[in-house]
């Protein structure tokens, strides 16, 4: 496979963007890359704040059963909204320099993979300070995160290329997630939503993503593993036939962008 | 497949290279859809059957006028375009100038965007940690170095930019118009370090307007015209008839 021969070969690139993508982000800023972790844990205050008194919601220890699904679902949504634009904005060096485009995507990917381990430790903070406490089972949350990075890899592939020829992919796909946001049980319980529709939140598979961080944080029992055997067969056939549609179009970058 | 001549670093053969040209480029899905019937795309053929060998260790200049399809014909070599027809071969690292400070980033500072730069050229971090001392002497920027790009003057970015880029080590160098940087001491040593790059046998293809410099640099010169090679030689003769058909 000359992809991976080409994407060791320029591992460097790969490292530096990656660098970029995540300190140079809050560069300038007084307080750096601590925002990475400031800005999560602001998040779950709006919600500590909004949810508990306005939405009434009779769930056991509410606060951390919403972070454990808006943390991993701010994961999926950085990647998939702000990474789509990712070949596009990078038109300028696309045009200029020769490099395996798949750096970009993938280095969107890792930045936000590595901000969700980040984001992690405010879910490990409210777990010990929130009464639920810690359990053997978060072993299992970098086998997780990384299956899910591989289903956003695949999606990414597919958004970013189209992206650079039809433009209104972005807006779309903010659109799209915004829907697939209240399709998954993140503010709610699954048994909340309408009997007749349950397969709606089957068929998604951040629904799965989700239950499998619960059960590992707010459940405390080890994920279900057939589900996730599942899920990562799915993210396999997802990130293949993502990559095969990125490679197609990417001959095709120099000229559109 | 075929395999390339070994004493050959780059190979091209039959190779044609057209362009779309839509009045007003669809961008959207909306006027994707709506005007699906009546828009109009023409193809401009910037390249027409160009075939042509370059050995290794040769210095070749391009030159022609504007939109003649020289720097069309270095992007393809570099792989960012791909052609329409025909092919193209290329032997040993390859590295292009097209673009200088590629990936800079304004808020790092000047050795970070060494880093940074000298990446996208496909180095690795022990090799650049090699060449790190080499690159910020070169540039002359002393201790600015170590502050952040946005606060250099436009000179001094140049002059970082070029420094990582003519200090990547590569058996093929693509230039494109890149020799103006920097005030007349730092051409000179630009100059002095293209000529060094040439003893030591690399292959260097550069498109240039600066026929003066192609005469001292180059000893082969290739002129294109309207995507075709109108002529292809010896430098001192190829300048000779540009100059007289275009001067």
């Amino acid at each position: 496979m000359s992809i991976f021969n080409e994407l060791y070969h320029y591992r460097e690139l790969l490292k530096t963007n990656i660098k970029k993508e995540i300190r140079g982000k809050y560069k300038g800023s007084f307080l750096g890359v601590l925002w990475s972790f400031l800005n999560p844990l602001l998040m779950v205050l709006v919600y500590a704040i909004v949810f508990p008194y306005i939405m009434r919601i009779k769930q056991e220890h509410y606060l951390i059963y919403l972070i454990t699904g808006i943390i991993p679902w701010n994961f999926f949504t950085t990647v998939v909204t702000s990474g789509c634009n990712c070949v596009w904005i990078n038109g300028g060096i696309i045009k200029k320099v020769f490099f395996p485009r798949e750096i970009l995507p993938i280095s969107v990917v890792l930045a936000a993979l590595v901000n969700f381990f980040i984001s992690c430790i405010v879910i490990l903070l409210f777990l010990i300070f929130g009464g639920v406490g810690l359990n053997i089972n978060i072993v299992w949350l970098p086998l997780i995160a990384i299956i899910q990075a591989m289903f956003s890899l695949g999606l990414l592939f597919i958004l970013s290329a189209i992206n650079v020829y039809i433009r209104d992919i972005e807006y779309l796909v903010a659109f799209f997630m915004n829907l697939v946001f209240y399709a998954t049980p993140i503010l709610y319980n699954a048994s909340m939503f309408p009997e007749n529709y349950q397969f709606v939140l089957k068929l998604n598979p951040m629904t799965h993503f989700i239950g499998a961080y619960r059960d590992i944080f707010y459940n405390q029992v080890a994920p279900n593993f057939l589900t996730l055997l599942f899920l990562f067969i799915l993210s396999s056939i997802i990130l293949v036939i993502g990559y095969s549609i990125f490679n197609k179009l990417e001959k095709g970058f120099a000229e559109e962008v | 497949m075929k395999k390339i001549d070994s004493n050959n670093a780059i190979e091209i053969e039959k190779l044609y290279k057209s362009f779309k040209i839509n009045s007003d480029k669809p961008r959207t899905l909306k006027e994707k859809l709506i005007f699906s019937k009546n828009n109009r795309v023409e193809y401009v053929e910037v390249l027409k059957n160009i075939s042509l060998t370059i050995k290794k260790g040769e210095t070749v200049a391009l030159i022609g006028t504007n939109g003649s399809g020289k720097s069309t014909l270095l992007k393809l070599m570099t792989k960012i375009i791909y052609p329409n027809k025909g092919t193209i071969f290329t032997n040993g690292k390859l590295t292009s100038l097209l673009e200088l400070g590629a990936g800079f980033h304004p808020d790092f500072t000047g050795r970070e965007n060494i880093y940074f730069n000298a990446s996208i050229f496909g180095l690795t971090k022990a090799e650049i940690d090699n060449r790190l001392n080499e690159i910020i002497e070169f540039s002359e920027l002393g201790d600015f170095i170590d502050n952040p790009v946005r606060t250099y003057s436009s000179g001094m970015y140049m002059r970082l930019a070029f420094s990582v880029a003519i200090n990547v080590d590569a058996e093929i160098l693509l230039i494109d118009e890149i020799l103006a940087v920097g005030d007349q001491h730092f051409q000179d040593k630009c100059f002095a370090k293209l000529k060094e790059l040439k003893d030591s046998d690399k292959t260097i293809v550069i498109v240039t307007h600066s026929l003066g410099n192609v005469e001292k640099l180059c000893n082969r010169a290739i002129w294109l015209k309207d995507g075709h090679i109108e002529m292809d030689g010896d430098v001192k003769s190829v300048v000779k008839k540009y100059l007289e058909v275009c001067g």
